[in-house]
């Protein structure tokens, strides 16, 4: 699988991983904003579920741009380890977590043999990621501890929130990053390229 | 000291007892662990006490929070035992207040194991030694090391990038939309700067005669020794051993069934 | 010039790149060798292929970034696509531009070791190696060091370490100091002189400034905008001969090669200056960063129209002085009066409209996602009708050459057209001074000249101009030059009588200007102020 990665492909894997690290940190300070404010109507516990989706984005932009297997799985898994290593109170775990939501993310793309990159795959993508990461919550963070009910809610909202925050928002970004020319050597930039060239002729 | 046990041992030290520690509910357990995780921290790492608590508080307060939902929302597997008090028409269990302190007790635990790690690791040797230990790829090794090259770029451009959209007039918006606004313009710009980067990067490093082949010398010769064992198995031996005692005090509680 | 038998080890048989097609290569049917042991030096206006160039001849383009090529390149006789990979990169050692990103290490002796790893080097012979290569560059005990704590000019000698570790036959310099300012330009320059009389290597110099490596070439190939090879000889035939081709390309000319018209001098004529106009004040103004002091007892006035250059070595606090002055920064002693009004009591969107500020990398300015929005964001925002923008920006894009970009992402322009917006965006309203972060880095002869013109016409309607820089050349066409040496302001007055103070300029590491170098030492170039 690795072979047929570049290196330049890797460090972007990794410059993502890095990015997105820091932006999922700050997040856990946003998701907790968003508890305090929905906490007086009972429904503090979607503060972190309405932008979860937001803890998947770099798994649907690195396989977006760049179309190889295994690259939705690694970057998720970089972003994980730069949190760790940056501190957050998810602990080592965090790592694992990342692990299993960008395994849930690739199975999107496996499923299509890593051939197909539009928008529904990578909603697809954003909804097995929320899939799988609930499923892990259930034990790491003693999710199972919470009432039945609310557990659905919480699904529904956090597959949501994958659905639109990572699939949606992660392809409207590498479209807006394509636009720049910087990913003139990634496969995102060359698709673009080639629709230029037609419409030119 | 913490800081010359091999990277890999250590992290895999770390990782066992930080996964399994989230299977168990009940405070006796993460409370001991918690404390042990202390003493090993003061007692085996130079890490100075300052500033170990400046990056440890705030978890404090996350932990906290973290505690008191899941004591308003325990399901009935965890909302055993009598009713302690009630709380805007919700019962709160001696059950419930247990599950949710445990549940703080254990992310302090994380957070904990998270310092000592990063604070007596040096990251260069980390992936040096996934690499030599673990057969991670050169080209994985070295991709991921040159892109965390770039952590205090980034923080030095995202200044910059203030201070110019300042300059074009354009202040702190408010608002959902402005937040939005916000974000847009400054993740491009950052991602198009590293992505180039990104790729200048790769092509130096070719240059420099790197083909990703796995036979190479290594500067660094990452290796285990005997005392990285013995790291490995205080830490993780001490995480059954408390387990052991939690149980045969009745105390162990794994997924709201007691032993 | 050395005139022994000299041994073909590169040659280029036709050959042409491009990253996407060939229809209209960027590199056109190239056909030249490369001599062992001689010095040659390539240059060509920026856009033209010069970089891409460096990276086919060690054969890691076109396959690096999927482009297509055509044609043949020989080393040492055997075609490129017949070294196994990896093997050719270690005969022929690059050093690039950008000194921010070719390194993948954190500290110096990991980058160092990293080179050696990849040549398969015994780890116990590293540590010696690493030692000597870092005298060579005048680095050793640099080991323990972190890179991105270096100075620009520290960087580029450490890719130089790094290169020469690999102990190359050719040694590929591309633009390596487009970034550095003047002082460790030379120094980097000459460190390379030494290294070639040393070790006997093949030097390729690529170049947009060459002026400073004359007399380090043997021979100089000039690369056209065409993509093909326009001249190929020795320096002093190439200049006499095709003066007006070179010209035409937008190439530098060393200013010995040059008419007298194409020299700077010729912004500077401008109405003397009404001395009371008094545009900024500033008093005994400190500021510092943490326990660190940048800028003490800051004394100065700018008035309207006044053409400005802050000068003095990396560190010294040029931008943050420039920073303080666009209340980008707050000072914590001493006040600013812009206007007969403190700073602080200025409105921000009033201040703005009056105050503008062109950064070191245009992209840092760009906010929008085409070149029009881009010019109209500011018009907006001071509300504006729709007509009145957009008959303004009409008339900017004109202005600046940037019609056939209107609908373009302010990102995939060139390095010119990038730095001619961040300027466009700055003048939707008329500012009463607009402060530049060294605008001419890294930019080619053209480009500079544009940048000149530009500010030239700002002034004439009194607008006043502040540059920080090191290009000497331009610190001579101003009217007033401020350096800045220890906190302080240690000079401020007309450059004429800057250029007399001999002992100032070593002190804060000034070089003069050209046009007093040649009334000194006629002929001599490298005169490095020390």
């Amino acid at each position: 699988m690795t072979k047929h990665w570049k290196l330049k492909e890797i460090v972007l894997m990794s410059i993502l991983g890095v990015v997105f690290g820091i932006i999922y940190l700050a997040f856990f300070l946003v998701g907790q904003g968003i508890r305090n404010v929905l906490a007086p109507f009972g429904l503090a516990p979607f503060g972190y579920e309405i932008i979860f989706g937001i803890w998947f984005i770099v798994s649907i932009i690195a396989a977006y741009i760049i179309r190889k297997p295994g690259v939705a799985f690694t970057a998720e898994l970089i972003a994980g380890v730069t949190e760790v290593l940056l501190g957050t109170a998810a602990g080592p775990g965090l790592i694992l977590a990342a692990a299993i939501q960008g395994l849930g993310a690739e199975l999107a793309f496996a499923l299509t043999r890593w051939k197909d990159y539009r928008l529904r795959i990578l909603i697809l993508s954003g909804i097995f990621a929320a899939i799988f990461s609930f499923t892990w919550n259930l034990f790491s963070s003693g999710n199972i501890a919470l009432a039945p009910t609310l557990l659905v809610a919480m699904l529904v909202v956090r597959v949501i929130s994958g659905a639109l925050l990572a699939g949606v928002l992660g392809k409207w970004l590498s479209d807006q990053l394509a636009k720049t020319g910087v990913l003139r050597g990634y496969a995102l930039g060359k698709e673009l390229q080639k629709k230029r060239e037609k419409g030119a002729a | 000291m913490i800081s010359s046990i091999n990277p890999t041992i250590k992290a895999f030290a770390i990782f066992i007892p930080g996964i399994l520690l989230s299977f168990t509910f009940d405070m006796f357990t993460p409370l001991v662990y918690f404390l042990f995780i202390l003493i090993v921290t003061f007692t085996m790492s130079d890490i100075p006490f300052l500033k170990w608590l400046k990056i440890f508080s705030p978890f404090l307060l996350v932990a906290l929070s973290f505690a008191w939902m899941t004591i308003l929302y325990t399901n009935q597997t965890f909302s055993y035992g009598e009713v302690l008090f009630t709380l805007f028409g919700i019962e709160i269990t001696r059950g419930s207040m247990i599950t949710g302190i445990s549940l703080a007790l254990r992310s302090l635990c994380f957070v904990c194991l998270s310092i000592l790690f990063a604070l007596t690791t040096n990251s260069t040797k980390f992936m040096l030694s996934l690499m030599q230990q673990c057969k991670v790829p050169p080209k994985i090794t070295y991709g991921i090391l040159a892109g965390y090259r770039f952590l205090p770029m980034f923080r030095e451009e995202l200044q910059i990038l203030r201070q110019a959209h300042r300059i074009r007039g354009f202040s702190r918006t408010k608002g959902l939309k402005g937040r939005w606004n916000q974000f847009r313009r400054y993740s491009i710009p950052l991602l198009a700067n590293g992505i180039r980067k990104a790729e200048r990067v790769a092509i130096a490093m070719e240059s420099k005669g790197f083909t990703g082949d796995t036979d190479r010398t290594h500067y660094h010769e990452m290796d285990v020794s005997v005392r990285d064992w013995l790291f490995f198995t205080l830490i993780v031996g001490v995480f059954f051993i408390t387990v052991a005692f939690s149980y045969s005090l009745g105390y162990l509680n794994i997924f709201g069934k007691q032993f | 010039m050395k005139k022994e038998q000299l041994n073909p080890l590169l040659h280029m048989d036709h050959f042409s790149f491009d990253y996407e097609s060939l229809d209209k290569p960027l590199l056109n049917q190239l056909n030249f060798s490369l001599m062992d042991k001689e010095t040659t030096l390539l240059i060509g206006s920026s856009g033209s292929g010069k970089s891409s160039l460096s990276l086919c001849l060690n054969g890691l383009y076109p396959e690096a970034v999927e482009g297509v090529s055509s044609g043949n390149i020989y080393y040492r006789g055997k075609n490129i696509q017949d070294y196994q990979k990896g093997e050719l990169s270690q005969l022929i050692g690059i050093v690039f531009q950008d000194p921010e990103s070719q390194f993948c290490m954190i500290t110096v002796e990991d980058e160092l070791a990293f080179t050696l790893e990849n040549r398969k080097i015994a780890p116990s012979e590293m540590p010696e190696r690493i030692s000597e290569a870092l005298s060579v560059v005048g680095m050793d005990g640099f080991q323990k060091r972190k890179i991105h704590e270096l100075s620009g000019g520290q960087k580029q000698k450490i890719a130089l370490a790094a290169v020469l570790l690999l102990e190359p036959e050719l040694l590929i310099l591309d633009e390596p100091t487009a970034n550095l300012d003047p002082v460790s330009r030379i120094e980097f320059i000459q460190l390379i002189k030494h290294i070639q009389a040393k070790q006997k290597l093949a030097v390729f110099i690529i170049e947009h400034q060459l002026e400073d490596w004359l007399d380090v070439v043997d021979r100089l190939l000039v690369l056209g905008k065409q993509g093909k090879i326009i001249a190929d000889g020795s320096v002093t035939s190439i200049f006499s001969d095709h003066h007006s081709l070179l010209k035409k390309e937008g190439v530098f000319l060393p200013r010995q090669y040059s008419n007298a018209e194409d020299s700077y001098p010729t912004y500077a004529e401008s109405p003397p200056r009404i001395k009371q106009d008094v545009l900024i004040t500033i008093k005994q103004m400190g500021f510092h960063r943490k326990k660190h002091t940048i800028l003490q007892d800051i004394n100065l006035e700018i008035h309207r129209g006044e053409f400005i250059a802050i000068v003095g070595e990396n560190g010294a606090g040029k931008s943050t002085l420039l920073q303080l002055m666009a209340r980008l920064l707050t000072p914590q002693k001493g006040t600013i009066i812009f206007h007969d009004k403190l700073m602080d009591q200025w409105e921000e969107k009033e201040l703005r409209k009056r105050i503008g500020y062109v950064f070191q990398n245009p992209e840092h300015q760009f906010i929008t996602d085409t070149v029009y929005d881009e010019l109209t964001f500011g018009m907006k925002l001071n509300g504006w009708t729709t007509a009145e923008s957009d008959t303004a920006a009409t008339a900017l894009l004109k202005q600046f050459h940037l019609e056939k970009h209107k609908y373009s992402n302010p990102f995939s322009l060139s390095g010119g057209q990038k730095r001619r917006l961040s300027v466009a965006t700055m003048l939707d309203e008329t500012p009463d001074i607009l402060f530049f972060d060294e605008p001419t880095f890294g930019q080619d002869a053209k480009t500079t000249d544009e940048l000149m013109y530009m500010i030239e016409a700002l002034r004439k309607n009194g607008t006043a101009i502040v540059f920080v820089t090191h290009d000497m050349d331009i610190v001579d066409t101003v009217d007033r030059a401020i350096v800045l040496y220890q906190q302080h302001i240690h000079y401020n007055g007309e450059p004429e009588s800057l250029w007399k103070q001999a002992d100032l300029l070593e002190k804060t590491r000034l070089r003069l200007p050209y046009r007093i170098r040649v009334l000194h030492k006629e002929g001599v170039s490298l005169d490095l102020v020390h």
